[in-house]
């Protein structure tokens, strides 16, 4: 069974981690007096995303659901949050790769593009759904049905199953 | 070596005489075969049971009981000599088929004085038994193996016996840093009452009320941060349209003065907008599409104001671009009429948007005002089994 402090510690470190992704994602902008600067945000950036991904999965593998074997049923409770994550993680590479290519010379410069405005407007978007689904799994991890046998598990694992 | 003088010889009744005079010789055999089954017993106790069990709890007895029968008087000795054997290969024999019937109920090995006062009520029932028919000592203790399996059930009620007699001592021995150190009942059975009610009020505060609460705290920064955001765009609208001036005459002044502020208000309204549709996709529970569509074509007012809001972030994001176009902007050196044409082809469309953003972000707002209390995250990723929560269930229908 999952303890109250040390799931308040998991979700203080969650919430740490995306405020410092949203912080980034709305500053990063500014903070460019040298490119080095936001090379550092942006690798931490993503490092703090993969955090994420690996607090989330080893929540994943502390729920009596994923101990008892029913994968697939955790899967799909949560593809959305698994999936969203994995396409904003491949988004904000692809877009801090290429920001940093075209500003690693001079920061100040104007280098906008269509394309990249696409890819900036769709990381974007990506970041708050991400951040959105998160959040709702993170705290759906919190219920302690996802940690012991119940009725409402043997339901669902019924339903899976048709 | 004591034991041969004290324990007379083993030589009984049935004997015939020309056998009798071989006791004094047949005695070192006997003690032989004794030890030698002895042994082979423990051999096999050894063999066949990994079960701690000492020895000297089965062979001490039977020497004490040996010793009160060398004070006996002789009629009573013979009689007496037999059931000390029997009991000494019964009860190794019963320890090889059942170590536990030496234990009491609380699983305390017994003392060997208990044991000894356990085996002298199966003494006297022995003596009512015949020992006339029984030739050498191997057949006798066959037999004794037999009647004694046979009489197993009896034999237990009897070691346990004296276990209802014994008291709780006062004290509770526990181990702490590696050493047993006595502590009072009474004392240990208020410091486990006091754990019991501790856990009894842990279990009030769970990781459901940990999310729940965090969740309910996340509501009220995204209701703080639409009004925020209403407010920070239509503060900006209102600046844009007066530093451009009338019908957008003095374009130049909007962007040398606007200059510095673009970025950074652009960064804030991102960050606004982003937890501003965040907080909007948890009124209506985005994550349930089909609860969220259908809420949208209800023209819900929740579900409206989350479509308003990420539109208003489309838009914004759309802006990017143009933002730090004004940012980077550099006044030309005389003004020329080039610039100036780029300028309002530019300008024109991004003002439009702000002010667009602006009234969708404000709009968004005042929806969301209209019922500030209605979460159906909440309700559904929290409250949604009423059978198995249903006191909160109630709550929450309530």
């Amino acid at each position: 069974m999952l303890q109250t402090s040390n799931y308040s510690l998991v979700l203080a470190l969650q919430f740490l981690l995306l405020a410092y992704d949203l912080f980034v994602n709305a500053f990063s902008e500014l903070l460019r007096t040298a490119p080095v600067v936001q090379l550092v945000l942006f690798i931490i950036q993503d490092i703090a995303v993969l955090f994420n991904v690996i607090i989330i999965f080893l929540m994943f593998f502390n729920t009596f659901v994923f101990q008892a074997g029913l994968v697939s049923l955790l899967f799909r409770k949560f593809k959305g949050t698994i999936i969203l994550t994995a396409v904003y993680f491949a988004l904000s590479i692809a877009l801090h790769v290429w920001v940093m290519n075209l500003r690693w010379k001079n920061s100040q410069n104007f280098v906008w593009t269509n394309g990249l405005q696409a890819l900036f407007v769709l990381q974007r978007l990506a970041a708050v759904l991400y951040c959105y689904f998160y959040k709702r799994t993170a705290m759906r991890l919190g219920d302690p049905r996802f940690y012991r046998d119940s009725l409402w598990l043997r339901k669902e694992f019924l339903q899976g199953s048709r | 070596m004591g034991k041969t003088q004290v324990c007379p010889p083993r030589a009984l009744p049935p004997l015939p005489s020309g056998v009798k005079d071989d006791i004094p010789r047949s005695h070192p055999k006997k003690k032989k075969s004794r030890s030698k089954s002895l042994r082979a017993s423990a051999s096999s106790e050894v063999l066949a049971e990994p079960v701690p069990h000492r020895p000297s709890e089965g062979s001490e007895p039977p020497t004490t009981a040996l010793k009160e029968d060398s004070e006996t008087p002789a009629q009573r000795r013979q009689k007496r000599t037999r059931p000390p054997l029997e009991c000494e290969t019964s009860f190794t024999q019963k320890k090889t088929s059942s170590p536990s019937l030496l234990r009491n109920e609380n699983g305390i090995d017994m003392d060997p004085a208990e044991e000894a006062v356990a085996q002298k009520p199966r003494r006297k029932a022995k003596k009512a038994k015949p020992e006339l028919q029984y030739a050498n000592e191997l057949g006798v203790e066959d037999e004794d193996i037999i009647t004694d399996e046979q009489r197993v059930p009896e034999q237990q009620s009897r070691f346990t016996a004296p276990t209802g007699i014994s008291q709780p001592v006062g004290k509770v021995f526990i181990e702490k840093s590696r050493r047993f150190q006595a502590a009072d009942r009474s004392e240990l059975i208020k410091t486990t009452e006091n754990i019991d009610v501790s856990m009894d009020v842990k279990p009030s505060w769970t990781t459901r009320d940990v999310a729940l609460s965090v969740h309910q705290a996340f509501r009220m920064i995204g209701l703080f941060s639409h009004g925020f955001l209403a407010g920070c765009a239509v503060w900006n609208v209102v600046v844009i349209y007066a530093l451009a001036g009338e019908q957008l005459s003095n374009l130049p002044n909007l962007l040398q003065q606007y200059k510095t502020l673009a970025y950074p208000l652009q960064s804030l309204l991102y960050l606004l907008l982003a937890l501003s549709t965040v907080s909007a996709f948890d009124r209506i529970d985005f994550a349930k599409t089909s609860v969220a569509i259908r809420n949208f074509f209800a023209l819900d007012p929740t579900a409206l104001a989350s479509f308003l809001c990420f539109t208003a972030l489309i838009l914004s994001l759309s802006q990017q671009m143009t933002s730090d176009r004004i940012h980077l902007y550099t006044p030309p050196v005389n003004g020329s009429l080039r610039a100036a044409g780029i300028e309002e082809q530019i300008l024109q469309p991004w003002i439009v948007v702000n002010l667009v953003v602006a009234l969708l972000v404000g709009l968004s707002w005042l929806f969301l005002s209209y019922r500030p209390g209605m979460d159906l995250s909440e309700e559904l990723m929290f409250f949604c089994d009423t059978e198995e929560y249903p006191d909160k269930g109630s709550k929450a229908s309530s």
